[in-house]
């Protein structure tokens, strides 16, 4: 049975065959299960209070197929704290808490405004739709705008929470002639608006290109609906994708130009300059905690990191944007705590075997995965792509001047989104920039998540191997297709790291319970 | 302050009630079992919801 | 119909990406340019002193080395491509410019790159990635007009010392154009119940203007064009009339696969098609030349990528234009496999030209090369025929 042991021990004996659940939850010792207790207790009173008190969002459980996922939250919660104690149990909870209070803030704003749901008029005039994939910067200018994501409530969460959510809508999107060879992520997001499950609110919406080509042309399946049926206006921002040129500069700060104009004549709401500034405040405080983070995770003794850093990366740095002091405060938290640990020179496992850079573009049907690679073989999963983004600080003093920089900086911000910081810009910031981190972080492995309808990935998958090679660092592939466990289970994307293990390595697991766990019916 | 002892009493015994159940709740995943009962439910109102589906 | 005196000679053209044209003109000192996405103004690669050609891989097999460095999952033009370049088969251009168009292809040339397997003993060869606009405004223009500048014109005249004035732009557009209005006109024996030229042939002189310097082509363009004009047509040479539209076609067999399960291929919506590659490009003396290629080239783009709304809806406008021009009884949506932007123009596209034009439509996905899967395709698109067939003697209802 688990104890007070730093990391898993026997934790595989609470999975259930066929069952959605584990049999019980983790013991971590008395204090640090008491506090997960607490935390526990914590985000299910916030659920209830901020979603499942008021009788719109109850109504709205009944009436949108992805709202049973969020039924599942603690056990997201349990997936990604599993093994952790002292700091680093309370580092994933800063980090992983904070999300669950604003995911639940946005699903009580969606279905307020929804026109089926709750109906709010008034605050729907202040609402703009925004991408799941969009860097919310474009709305640091804007205090009393809503920016609201219905992707990020209805797949980008749901299949965080539930490994099954999406294929409901990748199924629908593929009876309506969508090939299958596309990115789930927004063939799925297509598949909502076709199957009329997307909650329909907001003055006007500003799409962008962010992420790949599906997702460019996933928009345009979104846009037909919204725009010509529901009547919302969108604007489609077109993100340079050669980043790391300098002619293209302009043309990305002229997009952010007219994306700003276009919000200003939709809500009637004049950019705030004050509040530009305060956001732009924060998001170099976020950069700096991360460097710092990263930092200390060149060293033996990383305390950021795993599944936990990205996620928390993806929230606050895309879709926070600076525009929340909540996360500052929570910025603040982890840095605290974690540079304690780092003096303690504290372990996040009994044993670190391994130190792995991350690349590639994670599976979201399992992105606790990392966790387990750290528990089952006491790999490190020192930093990974999507928590590689901007390390620059961007203007944040009110000066003329900078008002012109801010404008180049949110287009900068907005370039280097999440992944696509990485996927695109040509092959030096996908390739070549891997390499210099492996050295930079003192790395022996790099764990290279294929997903494999990712095209701008996949096109590199010879280049990667045949660099791997020339350079005798062990790159383990990790297929996967990131929305629809149908493809590679779980099952089968853990069987990829252990048989890499076993016969390339010649190790045994640290946890033998942990390598092979039946749960394929698990949320 | 004899008198404040048994509404402390209450209390402390509401207390320790509310973190038994809830303790016994969290540990043995008993909240995840009841949602894993209600999905079904879910789902059969999913599938009767009127939708115009279209591109 | 009698063959054509030249089709023969068009054929050969394409058996090769290397072929005698271009050898030709190489010959004459002619700097070859090489580009593989038509969000490249082609004039501007046809500059006095250049010509261009987009490059195809004719007669692909396997693409083993392809796939190992792109996986099965990308599109088969693109890892043809990278197989053909692998195997040294455009070590005969003297650059490739390509657009960071659609990622695959970006990728392609990438691999290239990586690769080194172009510019095998040519000092001055170069790679050069464009970013194009996803969008047609006035910013989006901006950005077209400077990285043609920046990787078009300046690394051709700073490597092989082009002319790329005004002047010469404008020189490249009037050779531009008299190819293209050659097209046009060879094309416009589609229309009417007796077409003197088939899908097919048309398909085959039209790419090779793309793969052969068009100077050297002219000639037998003006021949076709006499020839067509008293060339006797079939008295009933097809069943239904359809427009094919689409992701890139460079396959002729393709085609040829249609019109011989009795679907007449009247008007050709894909990249390597006519339309709208093949328009000529009209230019007025108060601005510069650059711009407007620039421009017409936003404008009439009917590449997926373009995501603004007017694009968007213009895209299927235009199908619907070219059907009621052309007269067709039904559109072919094709796309090739693993091409993620045709994967959802192709869906919204046939169910959008269906639903609210009123068009049979058949929605495909297709190999790169058709051989392989011939005979599926043939059973699809003679149901479709048939199809197409019934709800005319039904009374022309669609």
């Amino acid at each position: 049975m688990s104890n007070k042991r730093i990391g898993t021990k026997n934790l595989g004996n609470v999975y259930l065959e066929g069952k959605r659940y584990r049999s019980r939850r983790e013991w971590r010792g008395v204090v640090d299960t008491l506090y997960d207790y607490s935390r526990w207790l914590y985000n299910w009173i916030n659920m209830f209070r901020i979603v499942l008190v008021k009788p719109r969002n109850i109504k709205a459980m009944f009436r949108y197929r992805w709202m049973a996922n969020y039924l599942a939250v603690p056990m997201m919660v349990d997936r990604h704290t599993q093994g952790l104690r002292g700091e680093h149990l309370r580092i994933c909870h800063a980090e992983q808490d904070v999300i669950i209070e604003d995911v639940a803030k946005l699903l009580d704003k969606l279905f307020r405004g929804d026109r089926r749901i709750g109906n709010d008029e008034e605050f729907s005039k202040k609402v703009v739709l925004v991408d799941e994939n969009e860097m919310q910067s474009v709305m640091m200018g804007f205090p009393t705008v809503v920016p609201l994501s219905r992707e990020i409530a209805s797949t980008y969460i749901p299949v965080l929470l539930n490994q099954r959510a999406a294929i409901h809508y990748i199924d629908v999107a593929q009876e309506y002639g969508l090939a299958g060879d596309v990115c789930p992520m927004p063939e799925a997001e297509a598949g909502v608006s076709i199957d009329d499950d997307a909650p329909i609110l907001g003055c006007c919406a500003v799409q962008c290109n962010t992420t790949c080509d599906g997702s460019l042309l996933s928009n345009g399946v979104i846009s037909k609906r919204m725009e010509f049926e529901d009547g919302i206006p969108v604007f489609q921002l077109a993100s340079p994708l050669r980043h790391t040129n300098e002619d293209v500069q302009e043309y990305a700060a002229q997009e952010i130009r007219n994306a700003i104009a276009f919000v200003e004549e939709h809500t009637g709401e004049k950019w705030d300059w004050d509040y530009y500034f305060e956001c732009a405040k924060r998001v170099n405080y976020a950069t700096k905690c991360r460097l710092e983070w990263l930092e200390m995770s060149k060293s033996p003794y990383p305390q950021v990191f795993g599944s936990n850093l990205a996620l928390y990366t993806e929230t606050n740095y895309m879709a926070i944007s600076g525009r929340l002091p909540i996360f500052e405060k929570t910025d603040r938290k982890i840095m605290k705590l974690a540079e304690k640990a780092y003096k303690k020179k504290k372990m996040a496992a009994n044993e670190y075997r391994h130190r792995a850079i991350v690349w590639g573009v994670q599976s979201h049907y399992y992105m606790d995965l990392l966790v387990w690679m750290l528990n089952c073989w006491g790999i490190v999963p020192l930093t990974d792509m999507l928590s590689m983004d901007n390390t620059t600080m961007i203007a944040e003093e009110d000066t003329p001047e900078n008002r012109e920089q801010a404008m180049y900086d949110i287009a900068m911000l907005t370039e280097k989104m999440i992944m696509r910081n990485r996927t695109h810009g040509g092959y030096k910031v996908l390739l070549d920039d891997l390499w210099e981190i492996v050295t930079e972080f003192n790395a022996d492995m790099v764990i290279l998540w294929e997903h494999m309808s990712c095209k701008a990935l996949d096109g590199m998958h010879g280049m990667f191997e045949q660099r791997a090679r020339e350079l005798g660092i062990n790159l383990v592939w990790v297929s996967h297709d990131l929305f629809d466990p149908r493809v590679v289970s779980r099952q089968g994307v853990r069987d990829q790291i252990n048989t890499y293990m076993r016969t390339v390595m010649g190790e045994e697991p640290v946890d033998p319970t942990l390598e092979v766990l039946p749960d394929e019916e698990s949320w | 302050m004899a008198k404040f002892y048994p509404v402390l009493k209450k209390l402390s015994l509401a207390g320790f009630s509310f973190f038994a159940v809830t303790f016994a709740v969290y540990y043995f995943n008993l909240d995840m079992k009841l949602t894993a009962a209600m999905e079904p439910v879910l789902e059969y109102f999913y599938d009767k919801v009127d939708r115009d589906q279209h591109l | 119909m009698k063959d054509l005196k030249h089709l023969l000679y068009f054929e050969n053209l394409l058996q090769e990406a290397q072929n005698e044209l271009i050898l030709q003109a190489q010959s004459e000192g002619k700097v070859c340019v090489a580009y593989v996405c038509e969000n490249t103004p082609e004039p501007l690669l046809n500059l006095p002193g250049a010509f261009s050609t987009r490059l195809r891989a004719p007669r692909t097999g396997s693409m083993e080395m392809a796939t190992y460095y792109m996986t099965s999952f990308l599109c088969e033009y693109s890892r043809a491509l990278l197989e053909r370049a692998i195997e040294g088969g455009y070590n005969f251009a003297d650059c490739l410019i390509t657009p960071d168009g659609c990622t695959m292809m970006n990728r392609a040339v990438e691999n290239m790159e990586l690769l080194k397997a172009l510019g095998k003993d040519k000092e001055k060869f170069f790679f050069e990635y464009m970013e194009i606009p996803m969008k047609a405004d006035d910013n989006g223009l901006n950005l077209y007009v400077l990285q043609c500048k920046n990787h078009i014109l300046t690394p051709l005249h700073e490597k092989y010392g082009i002319d790329i004035s005004d002047a010469a732009i404008r020189q490249a557009v009037a050779e531009h154009n008299r190819i293209c209005e050659l097209i046009r006109a060879i094309g416009e024996f589609r229309k009417g119940d007796k077409p003197r030229i088939t899908g097919y042939e048309f398909q085959v002189i039209t790419l090779a203007t793309y793969v052969a310097p068009k100077y050297l082509l002219i000639d037998k363009l003006e021949e076709t064009l006499e020839e067509l004009k008293t060339r006797e047509p079939e008295d009933k040479p097809y069943r239904v009339r359809v427009v094919v539209a689409g992701s890139e076609v460079d396959d002729t067999d393709f085609i040829k696969l249609v019109e011989d399960c009795g679907a007449y291929v009247c008007a050709d919506r894909f990249c390597y098609g006519s339309f709208p590659g093949r328009n000529p490009i009209e230019l007025t003396d108060d601005e510069d030349a650059l711009t407007q290629v620039c421009r017409q080239y936003m404008y009439r783009g009917q590449c997926p990528r373009y995501m603004n709304t007017a694009k968007m809806t213009g895209r299927r406008e235009y199908v619907n234009e070219l059907a009621k021009e052309y007269g067709a009884d039904g559109i072919i949506y094709e796309q090739i496999k693993f091409c993620d932007p045709w994967a959802y123009e192709r869906m919204m596209g046939s169910h959008i030209l269906h639903d609210d034009y009123g068009y049979p439509v058949l929605s495909i996905d297709r190999p790169y090369n058709i051989g392989s899967t011939n005979g599926q395709l043939r059973t699809r698109v003679q149901a479709f025929v048939e199809s197409v067939e019934i709800k005319k003697i039904n009374g022309g209802v669609k």
